[in-house]
């Protein structure tokens, strides 16, 4: 009964804002269509845009408002405003978003005191009702519940109202996927110039350097065999310093332990090399598929960013790795350490990379990190191409 | 001889140090990004100067830039340009602006000590050094293979090893020929590229060198 009456009074609430909301609405109305008259008049043409802005910051609240009583967020979807003046007031009148944001704008002024209307007189006779079905007999509220009714239909009327088109909505997620694809294409410019600048500096070099100690050393050798081994010695530390370099530059591009391994394999090899103690669990992962390389490598260089973070920053002592694959078409990542927190995404480059390459395959990163701790790192990565 | 070096590796850069002094030459400035080039150049007074074509801080063609501007700051400066990968258009800028006193190497031949060191020092008097794969380039470059295919096969070798700077005696050694042999494949790669006749070595790789740039015409 309490939570019951908890619930009615949170929808009650719900219902009150809606219909403040209408009053709104209900001023908004003839101020916008004095504008769309102005703009039509060509006279305060500046006006238009400001107005359709405004509108879409009311319709941005209702979303929300919308959105947190379902549960799930309302999508929206805008041409973006900008340019020179006649621009903009093509894009607002254009814009199928401004007239669906004012077909909303009539729609609540009527909806929204017509539901209070029905809540008001509902409370007293709820009230009594539901006091003795429930606290007399027992049994479970049968008014109370009408509330929550009202106001999730308040809700679900706003977000039908206002979805964006299905057109609209492909429009925008054409619009992700270039975004991200160029991401990608960045990505990959990228990861290309590291190779080759790693190639350059790290094992080209050292062969030159070698290359080098040698000819010296031939160049010593008849005259001062003591100076000569000295070369050669040196050269073949050279040697065998490139070759640890063409390991790291290997490794960088596409880790041979993952192809040996597994990602799984890989990741609990990261942890057993780790300073701190780190545990790898990974549900789900017999039953699902094998996912791509990319999403692999960068799935890898997550955690090992993660990991390095954990025993740089954190002062912790223990992490604990998730690789979830329980929904094949994801794989879920979690790295949770015991560290005091507060990491914030600009103190390091890492995080960016990560960042990066995760989009770039069209996944998400989140990172928790309160101070004061625990930090936890969230990436998903869509495992269906 | 004085050398000044740039080069941002600290391997490659001691490296080169430790054989500049090994050979008894004296490395009297270090410069390790672009801008420190031409400070180095003025405050060391080299008699030549060895430049990665690669510096920071942008990592392109910073030691090409600065090798550039310190042959218009000092034009009788001999350059030694050293480079990780030919490009054949760096040649070709270095190039534009005169042959002598220059060179263009890639970092590989570095370790051929005793011929990087000869190399060295005939541009520091005023000689030429190019990369076999430079001048190769240079020599398959387009509308270039039909005015080298009169040359016999041996011609070719001649050539290429003048446009590598080399002069004769080097030339006669390295082709195991007598020395006259040479002066007579020469004198006939002149005749058939068209090019004036000249004694001096240095003028004639500078010709040859000007031709082989020019695309293939004859210059001057």
């Amino acid at each position: 009964m309490k939570a019951a009456l908890h619930a009615a009074w949170r929808a009650f609430c719900h219902l009150l804002v809606g219909f403040a909301l209408s009053l709104v609405c209900y001023v908004a109305i003839p101020l916008f269509v004095l504008c769309a008259a102005m703009a039509a008049a060509l006279i305060g043409a500046a006006t238009w845009p400001e107005a359709v802005l405004a509108l879409r910051r009311l319709t941005g609240f209702a979303r929300v408002r919308a959105g947190g009583r379902l549960g799930a967020r309302v999508p929206e979807h805008y041409l973006p405003m900008g340019g020179p003046l006649t621009e903009r007031v093509r894009t607002a009148s254009c814009d199928p978003g401004t007239w669906r944001d004012a077909r909303w704008l009539v729609a609540q002024v009527l909806i929204g005191p017509m539901l209070l209307y029905v809540a008001l007189p509902l409370w007293p006779v709820a009230l009594l009702v539901d006091l003795v079905w429930c606290g007399l007999l027992r049994g479970r509220p049968v008014l109370l519940p009408v509330f929550d009714a009202l106001a999730d239909l308040d809700a679900r009327w706003t977000a039908v109202l206002l979805r964006p088109s299905p057109s609209a909505q492909l429009a925008e997620r054409v619009q992700e996927l270039s975004v991200t694809r160029a991401g990608a294409v960045a990505a990959h410019g990228a990861e290309l110039r590291r190779i080759e600048r790693d190639l350059h500096d790290g094992a080209q070099a050292r062969l030159v350097a070698l290359s080098m100690r040698i000819g010296l050393a031939r160049r010593a050798y008849g005259s001062d065999p003591e100076a000569g081994r000295r070369l050669l010695d040196d050269a073949q530390q050279q040697a065998e310093e490139a070759l640890a370099e063409l390991r790291q530059v290997v490794r960088g591009i596409h880790p041979p332990v993952l192809t040996d391994r597994g990602l799984t394999g890989a990741v609990r090899a990261l942890a057993a090399a780790h300073p701190l103690r780190v545990t790898v669990s990974a549900p789900g992962e017999e039953m699902a598929p094998r996912a791509a390389a990319a999403v692999e490598a960068a799935a890898y260089f997550v955690v090992a960013e993660a990991l390095t973070n954990a025993a740089k920053h954190s002062g912790g002592s223990f992490v604990k790795v998730t690789l979830d694959r329980t929904q094949p078409s994801v794989l879920r990542i979690r790295a949770e350490d015991d560290g005091c927190g507060g990491a914030r995404e600009e103190r390091g480059s890492g995080l960016l990379g990560i960042r990066r390459r995760v989009a770039a395959l069209d996944g998400t990163v989140a990172l928790d990190s309160p101070v004061g701790g625990p930090t936890v790192v969230e990436v998903e990565l869509p495992c269906v191409w | 001889m004085r050398v000044v070096i740039a080069e941002d590796n600290v391997l490659l850069r001691e490296g080169l140090v430790l054989l500049l002094t090994t050979a008894g030459h004296e490395v009297t400035g270090v410069a390790s990004t672009g801008p420190e080039v031409l400070p180095a150049l003025l405050s060391g007074r080299p008699d030549a100067a060895v430049l990665d074509v690669r510096l920071p801080p942008g990592f392109r063609d910073e030691g090409l830039r600065a090798a550039l501007a310190a042959r218009r700051e000092m034009p009788d400066l001999p350059v030694l340009v050293l480079s990780q990968y030919v490009e054949e258009a760096y040649a070709a800028e270095l190039l534009a602006g005169g042959a002598r006193g220059l060179g263009y190497l890639l970092k590989d031949r570095v370790g051929r000590v005793e011929e990087f060191l000869e190399a060295l020092e005939r541009v520091a008097e005023g000689g030429t050094a190019l990369d076999p794969e430079v001048v190769t380039e240079l020599m398959s470059r387009r509308g270039r293979e039909d005015s080298l295919e009169s040359l016999t096969p041996r011609e070719r070798e001649v050539l290429q090893l003048m446009a590598q700077g080399h002069g004769n005696t080097e030339i006669a050694s390295r082709l195991s020929v007598s020395e006259r042999a040479v002066s007579k494949h020469i004198g006939n790669v002149f005749v058939k590229l068209g090019l004036p006749p000249s004694d001096s070595g240095h003028r004639r790789v500078l010709a040859v060198l000007a031709y082989l740039n020019a695309g293939g015409r004859s210059v001057g």
